[in-house]
């Protein structure tokens, strides 16, 4: 119940008062359906036997009209019911996908791209089918079941009572079987996200795959979650099997009792032939919902188990969002300050007592061996994560005071894992700015460095790049990745070892275009080569998430350490024989 | 390349013919038995269910009548007994049933799966990874049951009007005619419908399949998205592609849902030109009392057959637009494949030669032009040179990731035969290889697990000791459970380097004979990066290694370097050959050092 209200929840108000004239229809219509039969019996009684031809036309017509009305609002109801649905799964995979979009990094990092997919579809798509079918398909069978009953009831208590009598075997057969199968549904769906997942990865890693020429290990490994699939399924249909036939019995029960019962009665002399008839004719009326009620219940379970995971979706908040006293604030100056930052990942310390301050428009660089917690910092200026021990202040203020956009839309990323979409050139370097001017994009590429090669792309910046990128170079994309963050035109620059497959020459060019910008930033840069980070007006060393060194190029030369033997060994020199020299 | 994104329908390029059909019938008939018994059981179950009406009628025609209450009991054992059987032969039908169907999707998509497997990197460039992904799953499960229940049930309807249309003609020819007539006319509605209806259900396909490729990729750039601050933006496309899918789904369902209310109308129409006709038309009289009623019930059972039979159909049609896709990807050729009669490539030297190599990715593009070059087994070689060169491309050529334009490529085996590239099995050719991509894929699964895919038998001890040496055996040490910690695809439990001294003892632990290592170290620290290579100087003796970098320090030791640049190899030399030429590399090496704060 809980989960039909909060489907209902979803629904526009204007949609919901269609929805539900819609299940007032299938009620009606249900009733309709005892309509033209009575009227036959009239036909057979008043023309044939009477051997009368003139009501005949009347009574055809009037069918006609029934039944023609009937189709024509059953017709209005399906529509009706599947704009609503429509209506409500249009909201939902908004809200979810607004959801995901402002969603934690944490909650990317646990849940992966295949399970949430398998979420946002074929789990929503349960939603509306609960709208679109098993609603009014329920109502439907409640209303031909409760009404024929009445109607029975009047014509012969007893035999009626005798009926009725089935319906808490029915109960109670559905009871157990909903209890058992639920399970089962879950298994389903979680074998089902699972190969979803294997599916995803697999095409993702195409590439890995094929240099390992692992086709075969991959097939099996797929074909077991396929399998595992069609197992889950089977185990569905067993136990389904195993309940349909007491269900198919208590259906059949009620022509059982119609004849046999009715029969004694009769015999009895307490029904007369025509009563009996009556019942006769009804038996299906009871019959067939009681039928349709063991699809209903498999539906429903299935919606149950899909909807739960639609809503863990939605009510798993972010951590992260604007806090309530948030200040509004112009275009970031560039003012950045670490106080006494700590930070833990899962428990295991990825950054120690981090302090460092830089000015508007001064270039910071940080250096140091890999998983020394370098990106970690930026994830942390941008409020990917946050901070628990310490305080980071950009132009004075706090970042948990920012405004969440405002922050991030004044800081300018090119990450070091590119990612680039499946769009054209222009689109992806314009990706934070759509209103960028097409000069403008091109002369972002230009000081990227990546003005040259995308002339020479068959499309120019109208080439389509493949997802992630594919088809360009390693260096290639990092140019990208650069043109696209110096695009927003942002107050801080973070390189993220944004030039490291790129070639010296083009760095240098790339170095030069930065000292030219036509805006102010603060930059900064995280690197590995020497080359990239000497000019930078600090430059720190990380080690073990701890800042070891700091200080400019020189300085940190003559301090003898990290930063110079990196030096040495980039330039050839020996440090031992560098060491004797001095 | 054309190149596909998540706005753009993808252009449906075969359409459903005989050949579909006959491929449907394939995966149909490996269960022909099974369906036919199928079929069998469903015929007796409702035989027995013609015995039912028997029984009733016998008990309110004599039982009753005869007031014989005694005779009640057995008859109602009677009754229940049928039923049993009934039911007994409609689970059993179940049953098989659901196996067929299910073994009908496992197999559908067993084979897509391993095409997938065989198609080039292009096939993968050109399209968003929600598209493909989508056919896999999605529409793979829309089409099972179509296939096996819909199939039967097709055939029983059928059997079932047959019957009752030979019934209906021995009762009463001119009637039967008139309840007959009704069918031209829905089968002219069906014709008139079905190639708007395929039409939207194809519509919806693609639009479903365009909100599920922009989906896939928002989740995958989610970090992007967020540092750039473009959620709203994102959001308001997902809108477009969401509105477009509502659309197409409100235009199929208005066509698909007209099909029953025109089936219920003529049926209707039928019912009232059956009376008409029997009252006024026949012989002037009205018809006998028996015989029209009879007509009556079996125009319903005539009827309600047409309309199963039309639902059916209908949901074949909306199924074909995915069978139509999965054919279609299935189709998709595989351009770098096994030549007939490849041969098993024999244990290499490492010993390579590339001949007159031409090639461009591309119509109309060169990257290479008439590339020479032959490496001798053991020897180091560096490849330099600008961004987009075709550094990459050469090693990509070794690896037959993609097919010469001309050339060839031959690698030498133990016994000093030389073998052509594509004279040999792709898979042995790749196994023989080991190749370190810009793109260090992580698998969701342990690290062990990670770095075992390079070599699936390998021991943890070998695992282990292939970690050691690349030096990620040193922070793996300090993960909280060590080799068995769970990594995932994105996840950011490694940094980047991490991922490249994963990806790397992954490579190393396959021993290839070839190393071909692509900017394989630009993420690692120089000074990790030094004991890393210390480490491997050891076991790089004896194997032929391609290394590409921009960081010269990384490359200085190389036996030969070769700067790539100009369609080809523009110098090649040891480090101080190419010094003392003053040319290309000197530049760059000078540049660098330069940059560096060196002189030299």
């Amino acid at each position: 119940m809980e989960n039909i209200k909060w489907l209902w929840s979803i629904m526009d108000k204007k949609y919901r008062k269609w929805h539900i004239l819609a299940l007032c229809i299938s009620a009606v219509s249900s009733l309709m359906l005892l309509i033209n039969p009575t009227l036959q019996k009239r036909l057979v009684d008043e023309v044939i036997v009477a051997q009368n031809p003139e009501p005949l036309l009347g009574i055809l017509f009037t069918m006609l009209a029934v039944k023609f009305f009937h189709e024509g609002i059953r017709y209005f109801m399906v529509i009706t019911l599947e704009k609503s649905s429509q209506n409500v799964i249009y909201n939902l995979r908004v809200r979810l996908f607004t959801r995901l979009q402002n969603q934690d990094t944490r909650f990317f990092d646990r849940n992966r791209t295949g399970d949430v997919m398998t979420r946002m579809s074929a789990d929503t798509d349960w939603c509306r089918h609960f709208l679109s079918y098993i609603d009014y398909a329920a109502i439907d069978s409640v209303v031909m079941f409760l009404s024929t009953s009445i109607y029975l009831f009047w014509i012969n208590w007893k035999l009626a009572l005798a009926l009725v009598c089935v319906t808490p075997m029915l109960m109670l057969i559905t009871k157990v079987y909903s209890k058992g199968v639920r399970k089962l549904f879950m298994a389903m769906r979680e074998r089902q996200s699972e190969m979803n997942a294997a599916a995803q990865e697999n095409i993702a890693a195409n590439r890995v795959i094929k240099a390992f020429a692992r086709e075969e290990h991959e097939k099996e490994a797929f074909d077991k979650r396929s399998s595992a699939f069609r197992e889950a399924h089977l185990n569905i249909n067993k136990r389904w099997l195993t309940f349909f036939p007491f269900i198919e019995i208590l259906a059949n029960a009620m022509t059982l009792i119609t004849v046999f019962f009715g029969g004694f009665l009769m015999i009895q002399g307490e029904m007369t032939a025509g009563d009996l008839t009556v019942f006769t004719s009804l038996s299906w009326a009871l019959s067939v919902p009681m039928r349709q009620l063991g699809n209903l219940l498999n539906d429903w379970q299935r919606f149950i188990t899909c909807s739960n995971k639609v809503m863990e979706l939605e009510v798993a908040k972010p951590d992260i969002v604007d806090a309530p006293d948030a200040v509004d604030h112009e275009r970031i100056k560039g003012e950045i300050e670490f106080r006494n930052v700590s930070f833990s990942h899962d428990k295991a310390p990825v950054l120690k007592d981090v302090s460092f301050k830089v000015a508007p428009g001064k270039t910071l660089a940080i250096m140091g061996p890999t998983g020394s917690g370098k990106t970690t910092i930026i994830q942390l200026l941008a409020r990917c994560y946050e901070v628990k021990e310490g305080e980071i202040l950009v132009d004075g203020c706090p970042i948990k005071r920012w405004k969440l956009n405002q922050l991030r839309d004044g800081i300018g990323t090119a990450t070091q894992d590119v990612f680039l979409f499946s769009d054209t050139v222009e689109g992806n370097i314009a990706f934070g700015d759509q209103e960028l001017a097409e000069e403008q994009v091109q002369d972002f590429a230009r000081r990227a460095a990546a003005g040259d090669f995308i002339e020479e792309l068959s499309d120019g910046y109208d080439t389509i790049v493949g997802e992630r990128g594919v088809g360009l170079s390693g260096g290639q994309k990092q140019r990208i990745a650069l043109a696209r963050a110096l695009a927003v035109q942002p107050g801080i620059l973070i390189m993220d070892d944004t030039t490291s497959a790129v070639d010296m020459e083009t760095e240098q060019y790339i170095q030069q275009q930065l000292r030219e910008l036509p805006y102010d930033c603060t930059k900064i840069i995280i690197a590995q080569r020497i080359s990239s980070v000497k000019e930078a007006d600090e430059i720190l060393i990380l080690q073990d998430g701890a800042i070891a060194e700091r200080g400019t190029h020189e300085e940190l030369l003559k301090n003898r350490g990290y930063y110079y033997e990196t030096f040495c060994l980039q330039n050839g020199i020996d440090i031992d024989d560098a060491k004797e020299a001095n | 390349m054309a190149r596909n994104k998540f706005d753009v329908d993808e252009s449906l390029e075969s359409p459903f013919d005989a050949g579909h059909l006959k491929r449907t019938l394939h995966y149909i008939g490996r269960h022909k038995w099974k369906m036919l018994l199928a079929l069998l059981l469903s015929a007796c179950a409702s035989i027995a269910g013609l015995f039912s009406p028997k029984i009733t009628e016998h008990v309110l025609n004599v039982i009753v009548p005869n007031k014989a209450a005694d005779q009640l009991i057995p008859m109602a054992l009677a009754y229940l007994g049928i039923i049993s059987i009934s039911i007994v032969f409609t689970v059993i039908r179940s049953r098989m049933m659901a196996k067929v169907s299910q073994d009908i999707i496992y197999d559908i998509r067993k084979d897509l799966f391993a095409h997938l497997q065989r198609l080039p990197f292009s096939y993968y460039d050109s399209r968003p990874a929600g598209k493909i992904l989508v056919r896999v799953i999605n529409y793979v499960n829309s089409v099972s049951d179509i296939l096996s229940n819909g199939i039967i049930n097709a055939i029983l309807e059928i059997i079932n009007v047959l019957f009752i249309v030979v019934f209906m003609y021995a009762t009463e020819p001119t009637l039967a005619t008139v309840v007959v007539a009704g069918l031209p006319v829905f089968v002219a509605f069906i014709m008139f419908i079905k190639p708007r209806q395929r039409k939207a259900w194809q519509n919806q396909s693609n639009k479903n399949s365009n909100y599920n490729a922009y989906l896939a990729e928002s989740i995958d750039g989610v970090r992007v998205s967020q540092l750039f601050a473009r959620q709203e933006v994102n959001i308001s496309i997902m809108q477009k592609l969401a509105i477009a899918c509502r659309k197409a789904w409100m235009r199929a369902i208005y066509i698909s849902n007209s099909v029953w209310v025109t089936s219920q109308g003529i049926t209707q129409l039928v019912y009232t030109l059956l009376y008409i006709a029997g009252v006024y038309w026949l012989g002037g009289g009205i018809i006998a009392f028996g015989t029209i009623l009879a007509m009556g019930q079996y125009l319903n059972r005539f009827w309600q057959p047409i309309t199963n039979l039309a639902n059916i159909y209908n949901s074949f049609v909306n199924n074909m637009a995915y069978l139509e896709r999965i054919f279609e990807t299935m189709d998709e050729p595989v351009v770098v494949d096994d030549k007939p009669g490849a041969t098993t490539l024999p244990e290499i030297t490492g010993e390579v030669a590339f001949e007159h190599i031409n090639f461009g990715y591309e119509e109309g593009q060169t990257v290479l032009e008439d590339m020479n070059l032959h490496v001798k087994a053991g020897e180091s070689i560096a490849l330099v040179g600008p961004t987009g060169a075709g550094k990459s491309t050469i090693v990509n050529l070794l690896c037959r990731f993609y097919n010469l334009r001309g050339g060839r490529i031959l690698l030498t085996d133990e016994s000093g035969v030389k073998h052509d590239i594509t004279d040999v099995t792709i898979h042995s050719l790749r196994t023989q290889l080991g190749i370190m991509l810009q793109d260090s894929f992580i698998f969701t699964g342990t690290l062990m697990d990670n770095i075992r895919y390079g070599r699936l038998n390998a021991t943890d001890e070998e695992v282990r000791q292939a970690a050691a040496v690349v030096r990620a055996d040193d922070f793996i040490q300090e993960m909280p459970e060590k080799y068995a910690t769970s990594v995932n695809e994105r996840g950011s439990s490694l940094s980047q380097g991490q991922r490249q001294l994963i990806a790397f003892a992954r490579t190393l632990l396959s021993d290839p004979r070839i190393l071909i290592l692509d900017e394989a170290t630009s993420s690692i620290d120089t000074k990790t990066e030094k004991l890393l290579q210390d480490g491997i100087q050891a076991l790089l003796k004896g194997r032929t290694s391609f290394i590409i970098a921009h960081r010269l320090s990384t490359i200085k030791n190389c036996d030969r370097i070769l700067y790539i640049g100009n369609k080809g190899i523009m110098e090649a030399g040891s480090h101080d050959e190419l010094m003392a030429k003053k040319g290309a590399y000197y530049e760059l090496y000078t540049a660098q050092a330069r940059e560096q704060g060196v002189n030299i």
